[in-house]
C-alpha cells in the first residue's frame, strides 16, 4: 500500500512462518504465519484466550516458540543481536515509583553500557517529543493516568526501537486521553518510521490506528482473517467509513 | 513558611517547655523526699553530668560503645541483608529456615550475652557478638518480607529491556526491598544500642556500659541519672538529626498522604 517497492525494502521487519505454542499439553497458538513490513501499524484483534499476549511475547523474544520460525530483519531469531532494538509496551504503565520521570525514561537506556550524561540528554530529548519536558523532575504519583501513559510510551521510544510491540497499551486510560494517545502515537510512529504490532480486544481501537487488523479465533489461538485498512487518517471513530469498517470486523469477530 | 505551620510550632514548643518543666518539678520534689542514693536530684545528676563530659574517659567510653554497635550493625546488615535476599527468592528455602529464625527470635539478648562472655570473654568481640545477634534477625526478617513484596510488572518490565538478572536485583529488587530494610535496620539499631549496654556491663573493661555498672556498684547514682539523660538525648539527636531527615530524603518519592 504505502511501502516504497525497492528490494532492500522489501525484507519484512517481522516475518512469522507455522509459528505454534504449547503451555502444559494445551495448545495456545497454531500454524500463524505472517509478514510485517517497516514502518507498518498492525493490530492483533480477538477476545481473551486467543493467545495474541503470547503471540508478542514470542515475537518479543522474550516467550520461545516451540515451532515455526521468527525472523526479524530477515535474520532468523536465533541469530539476531539487536533485541534492545525492540521495545516492548505493557498494559499498565508499569512506572518505577521510586525513580523521577526523567530516570524512568533513562530507564530503558540503562541495559546497555552508556554515559550517565548522554543518557540524561536522550531521556529529555524523548520527554519533549512527548510533551512532557517541564516534567523530568517531578515523581510518577504527581502525573495523572494520561501523563504517565506518554512517560511509558518515551520510556519505549528513547531506545530508538525498529519495531514497537504494545500489548493493550492504552486500555487502562480514559476514553478521551486515550483517543490523544492514538494522536500522540501515529504522530511519533510517523516520524520515526517505527514497526508497530499492538494487541487490542477493542475493534474501534484496531481501526483507528491499524494498518492491517489481523483477526485471531481462540482454541487453540490461529489467524481468522487479515483485513487491511485503506481508509485516509486521522480516522475519527464517528465517521462513517470508520464506523463501517468498525462494524463489519464485529461481524468477523 | 505560612503563619499556619509557624503557630504549630510556637505551640508544641510550648507544650515541649511545660512538660519539661513539670517532670523537672516532679523530680525535684521527690528527690527532696528521698535518700540521694536512690533519687539524687536535678541540680546534682547535672553536676555530675558536666563532670562526666568533662572526665578524660569519657570520650574513649563513648567511642568503644559506639565502635562496638556500629560494628555489630555493620556485621548484621552484611550478613542479614543477603540471607533476607536469599529466602525471599526462594520459597523452598524460607519453609526450610524459617524455624531458626523463630529461635533466633525468643532467644533473649542476655542469653547470648552470657554465652558471648564464655566464648569471647572480656573483649569487644562479646559485645559485637551480642548485637549482631540481636540486630542480625531483624534485618532479616525485614529485608525477606520486602524481597517477597517485588512486583512482578517491575521484573518484566526490566527484562523487555534486557537487563541481566544482576541488573534487575540492583535496579528493581534493591530499591523495592529499601523502605522494609530501613525499619528494619532502625529496629534493629535501636535495639542493638540498648543490648549493648547490657553486654558491656557483663563483658567488657570499657564502655558505657562498664561506666554504668561501676557507677552502680559504688553507689553513685547520680553518675548512672547522668549517663542514662546523656544517652537519651543522644538517641534523640541521633532520631532527629540523622534517621529522620535521611528517611525524609530516601523516601521523598513517596507519596506524601502515606
Amino acid at each position: 500500500m504505502n511501502a516504497p517497492s525497492s528490494l532492500a525494502l522489501a525484507v519484512p521487519a517481522l516475518s512469522l512462518k507455522d509459528i505454534g505454542k504449547h503451555f502444559d499439553g494445551l495448545e495456545a497458538l497454531r500454524g500463524i504465519s505472517l509478514d510485517v513490513a517497516k514502518g507498518e501499524i498492525v493490530a492483533l484483534l480477538g477476545t481473551s484466550g486467543c493467545g495474541k499476549s503470547t503471540l508478542l511475547n514470542i515475537v518479543s523474544g522474550l516467550l520461545p516458540a516451540d515451532r515455526g520460525e521468527l525472523r526479524i530483519d530477515g535474520q532468523p531469531a536465533a541469530s539476531f543481536r539487536d533485541w534492545r532494538r525492540i521495545a516492548y509496551m505493557f498494559q499498565e504503565d508499569r512506572l518505577l515509583p521510586w525513580r523521577s520521570i526523567r530516570a524512568n525514561v533513562a530507564f530503558g537506556l540503562e541495559a546497555e553500557r552508556s554515559r550517565r550524561a548522554e543518557r540524561i540528554v536522550k531521556a529529555e530529548q524523548a520527554l519533549r517529543l512527548v510533551e512532557l519536558d517541564g516534567f523530568a523532575r517531578a515523581w510518577p504519583h504527581q502525573l495523572s493516568g494520561g501523563m504517565r501513559s506518554r512517560v511509558a510510551l518515551a520510556r519505549s521510544l528513547v531506545v530508538e526501537p525498529q519495531i514497537l510491540l504494545m500489548d493493550e497499551p492504552f486500555s487502562k486510560l480514559d476514553p478521551q486521553t486515550r483517543a490523544q494517545m492514538h494522536q500522540e502515537l501515529l504522530r511519533l510512529q510517523r516520524f520515526k518510521n517505527i514497526t508497530v504490532v499492538f494487541v487490542t480486544h477493542d475493534v474501534e481501537e484496531a481501526v483507528v490506528l491499524a494498518d492491517r487488523v489481523v483477526v485471531l479465533e481462540p482454541r487453540p489461538g490461529r489467524i481468522r482473517a487479515i483485513k487491511p485498512l485503506d481508509l485516509p487518517r486521522p480516522r475519527i471513530p464517528t465517521d462513517l467509513a470508520v464506523s463501517e469498517q468498525v462494524r463489519q470486523l464485529r461481524m468477523a469477530l | 513558611m505560612t503563619m499556619e505551620t509557624a503557630k504549630r510550632i510556637v505551640s508544641l514548643l510550648l507544650q515541649r517547655g511545660v512538660l519539661i518543666a513539670v517532670f523537672l518539678l516532679l523530680w525535684w520534689y521527690a528527690a527532696v523526699q528521698l535518700p540521694s542514693f536512690v533519687l539524687p536530684g536535678p541540680e546534682r545528676v547535672f553536676s555530675a553530668l558536666v563532670g562526666l563530659v568533662h572526665s578524660v574517659t569519657f570520650l574513649h567510653d563513648l567511642g568503644a560503645t559506639m565502635g562496638r554497635v556500629f560494628s555489630g550493625f555493620v556485621l548484621a546488615t552484611l550478613i542479614g541483608t543477603p540471607l533476607g535476599l536469599a529466602l525471599g527468592s526462594s520459597r523452598a528455602l524460607a519453609r526450610f529456615f524459617e524455624p531458626i529464625l523463630a529461635v533466633l527470635n525468643t532467644v533473649s539478648s542476655a542469653i547470648w550475652a552470657i554465652f558471648a562472655i564464655i566464648w569471647f570473654g572480656i573483649s569487644d568481640a562479646t559485645t559485637i557478638f551480642v548485637v549482631f545477634m540481636t540486630a542480625m534477625p531483624l534485618i532479616l526478617t525485614n529485608v525477606w518480607q520486602g524481597a517477597q513484596t517485588v512486583e512482578r510488572q517491575f521484573i518484566d518490565l526490566a527484562r523487555s529491556f534486557r537487563m541481566s538478572r544482576w541488573q534487575v536485583l540492583v535496579k528493581i529488587s534493591l530499591p523495592s526491598i529499601l523502605p522494609y530494610f530501613f525499619s528494619g535496620a532502625r529496629l534493629a539499631f535501636g535495639f542493638g544500642w540498648r543490648v549493648s549496654l547490657v553486654a558491656e556491663t557483663l563483658g567488657a573493661s570499657d564502655g558505657i556500659g562498664y561506666r554504668l555498672r561501676q557507677a552502680a556498684d559504688l553507689v553513685q547514682s547520680d553518675q548512672v541519672f547522668a549517663w542514662t539523660l546523656l544517652l537519651v538525648a543522644l538517641m534523640l539527636l541521633l532520631e532527629a538529626g540523622v534517621l529522620k531527615p535521611l528517611e525524609r530524603w530516601l523516601f521523598r518519592w513517596k507519596t506524601p498522604s502515606r
